[in-house]
């Protein structure tokens, strides 16, 4: 049985092929193009790396914020929902994910049951996500995906107070004009995005185990960040971006069987 | 028949205009439910709720910062870009800091003839009844001389009862939405409720009336949907009831001040008329402002009873600080009850939309599941 999920976010679009219950394909490219075009892309880059094509799909489920656009999917699902399921997948005892995306940051709370109890989203606000990430390493001349590890490396911070993402900007370009070294910024921007994942994280109530997901997560700087100040362990899978599109590849297999 | 109630709505400044003109006497406007309506319609006045608009602010921006309650701003913005030009007069009672300061903008930058402050007390007791009904009594004496006629005890005894029918009336199609198939949506109760708010009241107990009569008939009833519950703010449209119909959800019983909070309760026809509205309007609104966590949240469990839902939207306008100070209570509450929660920090504009729309629709899997 080959089912498919794609998962078509704001930033990234991806894709997992699952053959009999296990992953046998994934790929995920960024998003850029109109959605029914690059979803089929990326499915279709998916299936190149196994010996079936895109007839032997049986079921195909979509989610993300453009889960709508995709108009080859049997099914549509919500990122709670298959965010969830795509955790609970890969760590059976996750109670807790936090799922960092382009654009917004989720925080889905999973039952004894492995039914969803409760979710929260960050508050019509930049910060805190990876679009925010992308907006400082253009003003750092730092690429995204080295913006954790230098700021792991680091000996020091400079703190970056601002809450709003276009202040934060702001206080970066004077931080750059005085001459701190950008490192010392990297790791004060990374703890300003951990406060504002902490927010809707409600660091009172959360439960162990911990999988982190989406993007940002590749991120160990703020990954590391919030489990210091959190005091638990986070779980980051080895391809965090395809987690959600996981989880609708997993409620196809369900609809099928 | 329902359509009738909605377009009332939609086209409610012509409508008040239309009736002005025929009738020849006043139409005041209120903010919030703790106006006694019966008063003002003892003296043959209109009374209309003020209701803000999905539409930028532009004239209020000249005068008030951005991080003002967004339902009131909206209304002001609604005044001063003249969409309220019939009004006579406005009376704004002693709510919240934001609906006070709108006594003083008001005095400030409208032409209203009338503008009366109404005071209501903080607390509930029988010293606030006292207060508030020598409040009433001021509050009837400025009526008189606006109107220059005196509103007879006959008159308000017989507003009273329009208003208690119009409460019953209102209370049974709200509790048709508990029905299972449903027999009315929540939003097309949340039409009905809105328009009872602007329309003259006995000719909305016609027409509701006339709509009990046989509403259980419809050859057109809704879909069913998971069965929701939302406590609100403020919800001066039906928007967000129609969304989360269009997300596969359906309100079936809320705790909202432009909802069941307006209509729950009577008021007692045989006890002296303004200690009676006084004792309704203080004791029986549900409103954070007045009551202590634990009468308030009685209050909104109550309206679940028999209503059977799987979850709650909490809807609270930004800067709504009674409400937003109750929220933590009002979700434990609920979560305890094995009532799931989403929560929105809602705006008055249409930008939000989309991402409710996610959030609803994630919100409505999650229970499902």
């Amino acid at each position: 049985m080959l089912v498919c999920g794609i998962d078509v976010g704001a930033g990234n679009v991806s894709a997992v092929i699952l053959q009999d219950g296990d992953v046998i394909s994934y790929c995920v490219v960024t998003s850029g193009e109109e959605g029914a075009t690059i979803s089929r892309k990326v499915v279709d880059e998916a299936l190149r790396k196994t010996p079936f094509g895109f007839d032997d799909v049986q079921y195909l489920v979509a989610t993300g914020c453009g889960r709508s656009s995709v108009p080859f999917a049997h099914r549509q699902s919500t990122e709670v929902v298959c965010q969830a399921k795509g955790a609970l997948y890969l760590l059976p005892s996750v109670k807790t994910v936090i799922n960092l995306g382009t654009e917004s940051s989720r925080v889905i709370r999973i039952g004894e049951n492995g039914k969803v109890e409760a979710f929260t989203k960050n508050d019509k606000c930049a910060a805190g996500s990876g679009l925010f990430l992308e907006t400082m390493s253009t003003i750092l001349e730092i690429p995204v995906e080295l913006m954790g590890n230098l700021s792991l490396e680091s000996n020091g911070y400079e703190e970056v107070s601002s809450i709003c993402a276009v202040f934060a900007e702001s206080e970066v370009i004077s931080h750059i004009h005085r001459g701190v070294s950008r490192d010392h910024i990297l790791v004060g921007l990374h703890k300003a995005v951990a406060d504002r994942i902490l927010e809707i994280l409600g660091v009172a109530n959360v439960k162990s185990d911990i999988m982190a997901t989406g993007g940002v997560a590749k991120n160990m700087a703020i990954v590391k960040e919030l489990e210091q100040r959190v005091g638990l362990e986070i779980t980051v899978p080895p391809e965090p971006q395809i987690v959600g599109a996981l989880g609708a590849a997993l409620l196809g297999q369900d609809k099928v069987s | 028949m329902l359509e009738q109630f909605r377009q009332y709505h939609l086209a409610r400044h012509q409508n008040a205009r239309v009736w002005k003109e025929q009738s020849g006497s006043q139409v005041l406007g209120t903010l919030c439910c703790c106006v006694p309506e019966e008063i003002i319609h003892a003296a043959g006045i209109l009374p209309v709720r003020i209701m803000g608009e999905h539409e930028e602010t532009t004239e209020a921006d000249i005068h008030f910062p951005t991080n003002l309650c967004p339902y009131c701003k909206s209304c002001f913005d609604q005044a001063l870009k003249e969409r309220y030009d019939y009004l006579d007069g406005l009376v704004i009672p002693n709510v919240c800091n934001m609906i006070k300061a709108m006594y003083g903008f008001s005095k400030l930058l409208l032409k209203t003839p009338y503008i009366r402050f109404l005071e209501v007390p903080q607390r509930l007791s029988d010293q606030g009844v006292d207060y508030f009904t020598k409040e009433l009594r001021r509050f009837k004496e400025s009526l008189e001389d606006f109107v220059g006629k005196p509103i007879l005890d006959e008159a308000l005894h017989h507003s009273i009862d329009v208003y208690n029918e119009s409460r019953t009336l209102l209370e049974k199609v709200s509790e048709l939405r508990k029905k299972s198939p449903p027999v009315v949506s929540g939003s097309e109760v949340q039409e009905i409720v809105l328009s009872s708010m602007l329309m003259p009241k006995e000719e909305h107990n016609r027409l509701l009336a006339g709509l009990l009569d046989h509403i259980e008939e419809r050859d057109d009833p809704p879909e069913a949907g998971v069965r929701l519950f939302v406590s609100a703010s403020i919800l001066d449209d039906t928007d967000l009831f129609a969304l989360i119909e269009e997300c596969g959800g359906m309100v079936v019983a809320d705790d909202m001040p432009m909802g069941s909070r307006y209509f729950f309760g009577q008021v007692d026809s045989n006890s002296e008329p303004l200690r009676a509205l006084a004792d309704r309007y203080l004791n029986k609104i549900a409103c954070p402002r007045k009551m202590l966590p634990e009468e308030r949240l009685n209050f909104a469990t109550d309206r679940m009873l028999d209503a059977d839902v799987k979850g709650t939207i909490i809807h609270n306008m930004r800067a709504c600080d009674s409400h937003l100070y109750e929220y933590p209570l009002l979700r434990q509450q609920l979560e305890s009850q094995g009532l799931p929660v989403l929560f929105f920090r809602g705006e008055e504009t249409e930008t939000e939309k989309e991402q409710q729309r996610a959030d609803i629709e994630a919100f409505i899997e999650m229970l499902e599941d």
